[in-house]
């Protein structure tokens, strides 16, 4: 199969049918045994996503008229080949025969001079288009404009430089198992063979790597010296305040990130408690916990029906990292700008409620609840708690006195490329005997 | 059933013109039962395949004031017209948008059904209107297109200043 076809059905297929890129990337990389090939697939499928506005404003002024729906196929392709000439290290005329030749494989013959035609006149015409183009608020930021106008809206001071850290890569991060050493013996262990990496501010553990790579060629990584984490996700542990004996639920857990995390600072805790909705997903938490060397008690249930999965057994601390619009790590997920809806942020904020109401019973007196989002919209975070306070007497905020973040109304903002780090919510709640 | 996305001006894709369905199986139908619940969600009182970006001869209608009244238009040929009607319009493609459209009094429409059986309606007053709207949507003809130059124009920009202050 050729790479740019593949590329371009997975494009299509997020476009279209609105799935994610981590669902339907996988399926085509059974078409490539070639981890080099894999990894140009990849690049690709996340670059058109990350540039996604921008190309196809492009492609609409080189078109002289829209594709039909049923030629998305060949849409998305001169996406592709757009991508590879406007952002990619691969020479033009490679780029261009290679995606016209994979005209083929949509048995649409028809378009080979159609995407020859869009390419080359791009080419042709590269500094017209992109004066064109600069008038194109959405090609600018290349996010949608809704996207725009909410994250304006959100941080009036703050908008552009959270646009610019979406369309970045992402840091590779990793959490050292404190369990299984320090942060500086790692540093060491990764300085031997020859990986550069250098330990996260703002994090007691976290360690960036200057260049992605596999995991399994990382030192210890089976035996459970460290785990790939955002160094915003990594605060998480830290803010709970966990002492031996406590009780701790982690709703909402998979994949397992800060389940680990909990059980690596506070190995001697009574029971840990991780709960999801999606089985599959939730299988990944005990391969996580597994390999780290830790244990916690996992149940596959909805988290905020406590009637169907609680022994009545209160908790010391609860971890709602909440399902979100994840608009704060879109650098990670680029498909985001294409899958979210601006009416999801209504739902989910109602479903951030109904979690955290469902849960608070779960929690002792004195007890602390710490929410969290890898969103950066008030509505799904100070908004969300900000009612649940007002309806809720016992339950008040305790503020984050770290120095990172913004502080809000409610809770700390990182917002996507601060420290280095996620956009990430978080907030505290104590529960007071009435 | 799921809600479509509805294309808003200024999508090229909306001057896109639809082919003739040519077997009415379970694919069409699921299209209409979609056209149609995303017609009620938006309010509207009829929808264009084209506007949800699927270029086929499909439009569902429904000018009932309690919703109960559907109407699946398959392949639809205006097969004659009378006399002459000067209504406002609007479409789910223009939100906020509205004008005065010149438009036949009397339509009689042939089409086919949900099932794919051909039927003919005579249609007059807000119905004609609106089958002659969405079997222009077809045609990837715009209400707007049949104003005035200068209406024209001025909805255009009215629209271009709607998406920018979106963005504020």
């Amino acid at each position: 199969m050729n790479i740019r076809a593949a590329a371009a059905h997975v494009i299509s297929e997020v476009v279209t049918q609105g799935r994610s890129l981590s669902d339907c990337l996988p399926e085509t990389f059974t078409h490539f045994p070639e981890q080099r090939d894999q990894a140009l697939l990849q690049a690709m499928c996340y670059g058109v996503c990350r540039r996604y506005f921008y190309l196809e404003a492009l492609l609409d002024l080189l078109l002289e008229k829209p594709m039909k729906s049923k030629d998305h196929d060949i849409y998305a392709l001169m996406l592709v080949g757009l991508y590879q000439l406007s952002d990619m290290r691969i020479p033009d005329y490679a780029a261009v025969a290679e995606t016209v030749a994979a005209v083929i494989e949509f048995d649409k013959v028809w378009a080979k001079g159609l995407v020859n035609a869009v390419l080359r006149n791009y080419q042709r015409h590269i500094d017209e288009l992109q004066v064109e183009l600069e008038k194109n608020a959405e090609a600018r930021y290349s996010h949608p404009a809704w996207l725009i106008g909410k994250i304006k809206k959100a941080w009036p001071a703050n908008w552009e430089s959270v646009m610019d850290a979406n369309n970045q890569h992402p840091p590779f991060v990793l959490r050292v198992n404190q369990r299984q050493g320090t942060r500086e013996h790692y540093l060491e262990k990764l300085a031997e063979e020859n990986i550069a990496a250098s330990p996260l501010a703002e994090t007691p553990f976290g360690i960036v790597l200057d260049e992605a790579m596999d995991v399994n060629r990382l030192p210890g990584f089976q035996e459970g010296f460290l785990s790939v984490q955002d160094g915003a996700a990594q605060l998480a542990a830290e803010l709970l305040d966990l002492s031996p004996g406590m009780r701790v639920l982690d709703a909402c857990a998979a994949p397992g990130g800060k389940t680990a995390h909990m059980c690596e600072q506070q190995p001697d805790l009574l029971e840990l408690v991780a709960v999801d909705n999606d089985a599959l997903r939730l299988e990944s938490v005990l391969e996580n916990l597994e390999r780290l060397q830790l244990h916690a008690t996992c149940i596959h249930s909805d988290a905020g029906m406590i009637s169907e999965w609680w022994d009545g057994k209160l908790f010391d601390r609860v971890l709602l990292d909440a399902p979100c619009s994840a608009s704060g790590v879109i650098r990670r997920h680029p498909d985001i700008k294409l899958l979210r809806r601006p009416e999801d942020l209504e739902h989910l904020a109602k479903e951030q409620l109904r979690l955290l109401t469902a849960l608070w019973p779960t929690l002792k007196i004195d007890g602390l609840m710490l929410y969290a989002t890898c969103s950066i919209f008030p509505q799904e975070n100070s908004q969300v708690l900000k009612q649940f306070l007002a309806e809720n007497p016992d339950a008040v905020e305790e503020k984050i006195t770290s120095g990172w973040g913004i502080d809000c109304e409610i809770g700390k903002q990182i917002l996507p490329g601060m420290h280095g780090m996620d956009g990430f919510y978080y907030a505290r709640l104590r529960k007071r005997q009435l | 059933m799921a809600l479509l996305n509805v294309l808003q001006y200024p999508d090229k894709r909306l001057r896109l013109k639809a082919a003739n369905v040519l077997v009415v199986d379970a694919n069409i139908q699921k299209i209409v039962d979609d056209m149609f619940e995303t017609m009620y969600a938006e309010n509207g009182v009829g929808l264009a395949a084209t506007q949800a970006n699927i270029q086929q001869r499909i439009v569902v209608i429904d000018i009932s004031e309690d919703k109960k009244s559907p109407l699946c238009v398959i392949n639809p040929e205006i097969i004659a017209c009378e006399g002459t009607q000067y209504e406002v319009e609007g479409c789910i493609s223009f939100p906020g948008m509205f004008d005065k459209v010149e438009r036949a009094e009397k339509v009689r429409l042939r089409a086919l059904d949900r099932d794919g059986k051909s039927y003919e309606i005579d249609a007059e007053g807000l119905l004609s209107v609106c089958i002659q709207h969405e079997v222009d949507h077809l045609d990837g003809i715009l209400f707007m297109d049949h104003l005035s130059r200068l209406k024209q124009d001025r909805m255009a920009k009215k629209i271009e200043k709607e998406r920018a202050r979106a963005m504020e």
